[in-house]
């Protein structure tokens, strides 16, 4: 294994979470899309947001362009109508249309505890397609908010710390 | 032989059955049918691989990739926003024009493409006139079904009827034409009954839909003109193949090609859009059909319908549209359609003057597929999209729409084969 590969291997996401010091955003199911925008406007650094229940555990994640096609298709639908290719973008836009609370166009939680790797937690970000992601303790309440360039930064020090590997 | 016999039917019948429970994908079903008969040797491998119609696969294919350069264009969302305006954002009239514009372009392009790229602007519109979006969506889908009837291109099963039996588009058009365009007339009288109580709304909101903008869902009008105008050379080149010695398959393919050098677009990209689960089903299909008929399967079927029908060539007409109207209403039009083709060669060949039974073949598969939500492409590929945007279509909220307009449907196609062919 070598060092820069340790490193993802070995890194847990708690030694890279607070490097940005990005504030968790969180909302409730239920709440109004157009509040939620508001509140995300006021904290543009953090682009996935958090859904929790009343038990204060994650339920789900809003990612910020999923919050704005709900919002933006209800004023001008064309901007969304012209990539639709195929029947997955249709019930997508569908969903979006319709959206008015949380509820209607969150996604499954995403989620990660503090010890596991920032190799793992590349990886769920990089499937789920999410520049973020929230670490959760034992419980699986929201504890922290791991953003994307907090853990690419730490590959970036490994990079800048050694020497390149050979070509060829 | 015996043995081939009974091994092919239990080959045909397992296929047949997967297919319909839909347990497993049914192009792997198809192809799995397809092999089994060559490598157990009931037919040669020169044999099936024979029996595989190029033409109708290069039909297909060639108009998919028309199809899909074109909706890349924003065609399909542009054409229901015009719609919207020229019903002048009354619900009713927005659902008699979407579906004679999805009933047209059934006719031509494929309908899963129609049906799937005119519903966002159904969804949104029905979303601000606060109305179900599901009577927009199964008029459109039953239109839809409808319009495909009318031409070789517009549904599979004509394209395999058409390869089969040497009939072009010109005489699809002039044979199913006037009937599909009689259907597509009553059944929008109907839709009122059907649908009418459904889509009243309160004046006040119209004005939000009229303000749409059509031109802003346009991705490429440059691209969008060449495409229409390839699509309308293609569809010409369609009515003089015949004349010419040609085949559609080559006019289809010729078109494509003409598109993808014109567009310019990355030809790796367009043709990893083509529907090739399709394709492959087809081709499975083919092989093991040829199986069926070589061991004398079809030959025994044609003989007893002759004797059930007693050999009346109007018995066997309508018995075979209503039979056809049924099976598609339940299992899928496509390996139904390429069972029966031999059939009714078998029956041609028994002396039956054939040109009826295949527009009976033809109206029943294309129609009886508006049955019910599992009859065609369209209405499955429609109900599980509605599904994801929050409005589930149902067996049973279909079937009352379905089941009653392919009734309509045959009945009508019933008097116009007897009055036009039989009498």
């Amino acid at each position: 294994m070598t060092g820069r590969y340790s490193l993802a291997r070995q890194t847990p996401v708690s030694a890279c979470q607070q490097r940005l010091a990005i504030e968790m955003l969180l909302v409730g199911a239920d709440d109004d899309l157009l509040v939620v925008m508001r509140r995300s406007a006021e904290q543009p650094q953090t682009r996935l947001i958090g859904v929790i229940g009343e038990d204060g555990k994650m339920v789900g994640v809003l990612p910020i362009h999923r919050l704005a096609e709900s919002v933006v298709s209800r004023v001008a639908p064309e901007a969304l109508l012209s990539d639709i290719s195929g029947a997955v973008d249709v019930a997508r836009f569908g969903h979006s249309v319709e959206a008015r609370v949380v509820r209607d166009v969150m996604v499954e939680p995403a989620v990660v505890q503090p010890e596991v790797t920032i190799d793992h937690a590349f990886r769920q970000m990089r499937v789920r397609r999410l520049s973020g992601l929230y670490v959760v303790d034992a419980d699986g309440r929201p504890t922290g908010y791991l953003d994307l360039l907090e853990l690419v930064l730490m590959y970036v020090d490994a990079l800048e710390s050694s020497p390149p590997a050979p070509s060829g | 032989m015996e043995f081939d016999v009974a091994l092919t039917a239990l080959i045909f019948v397992v296929t047949y059955a997967i297919i319909a429970t839909d347990r497993i994908d049914k192009t792997v079903a198809a192809l799995l049918g397809g092999t089994a008969v060559v490598v157990l040797g009931v037919i040669s491998q020169e044999e099936a691989f024979g029996a595989i119609d190029l033409n109708v696969i290069f039909l297909l294919a060639g108009m998919m990739v028309l199809a899909t350069i074109l909706r890349r264009t924003g065609f399909f969302q542009w054409l229901a926003i015009r719609s919207v305006k020229v019903a002048g954002g009354d619900p009713f009239r927005l659902l008699i024009v979407l579906s004679v514009v999805c009933a047209v372009l059934s006719a031509f392009l494929d309908n899963v493409t129609t049906v799937v790229l005119l519903a966002p602007v159904t969804l949104y519109i029905s979303s601000v006139l606060h109305v179900s979006p599901l009577p927009f969506l199964i008029s459109e889908i039953l239109a839809s079904n409808i319009g495909g009837t009318a031409t070789l291109i517009g549904d599979p099963p004509n394209i395999l009827i058409g390869s089969a039996s040497g009939l072009g588009f010109v005489e699809f058009l002039t044979n199913l034409g006037p009937i599909a365009l009689l259907i597509l007339l009553v059944f929008l009288v109907m839709c009122r009954v059907l649908f009418g109580r459904d889509l009243e709304i309160h004046a006040d909101v119209r004005d939000a839909v009229l303000a749409l903008d059509e031109r802003e869902v346009l991705n490429d009008v440059w691209l969008l003109r060449v495409s229409l105008l390839v699509i309308g050379g293609t569809l010409s080149g369609f009515l003089l193949a015949t004349p010419l010695g040609l085949e559609p398959g080559s006019i289809a393919l010729l078109g494509a090609s003409i598109l993808l050098l014109i567009s310019r677009l990355d030809v790796e990209e367009i043709l990893r859009e083509v529907e090739w689960p399709t394709l492959f089903f087809f081709v499975g299909l083919f092989m093991l059909v040829e199986a069926v008929v070589h061991v004398g399967i079809i030959e025994a079927l044609a003989v007893a319908l002759i004797d059930l029908t007693g050999g009346d060539p109007t018995i066997t007409s309508l018995g075979l549209l209503w039979l056809s109207g049924l099976a598609s209403g339940v299992v899928d039009n496509i390996p139904y359609t390429a069972t029966m083709i031999p059939v009714v060669n078998h029956l041609g060949q028994a002396g039956m003057p054939i040109e009826p039974l295949w527009w009976s073949l033809a109206l029943g598969a294309c129609l009886g597929g508006n049955a019910t939500i599992v009859g065609a492409s369209a209405n499955v590929v429609v109900a599980n999209m509605a599904g994801r945007a929050g409005h589930p279509i149902t067996f049973q909220a279909f079937l009352r729409y379905g089941i009653l307009v392919a009734a309509v449907s045959l009945v009508m196609s019933s008097a116009y084969l007897y009055l036009r062919y039989l009498l």
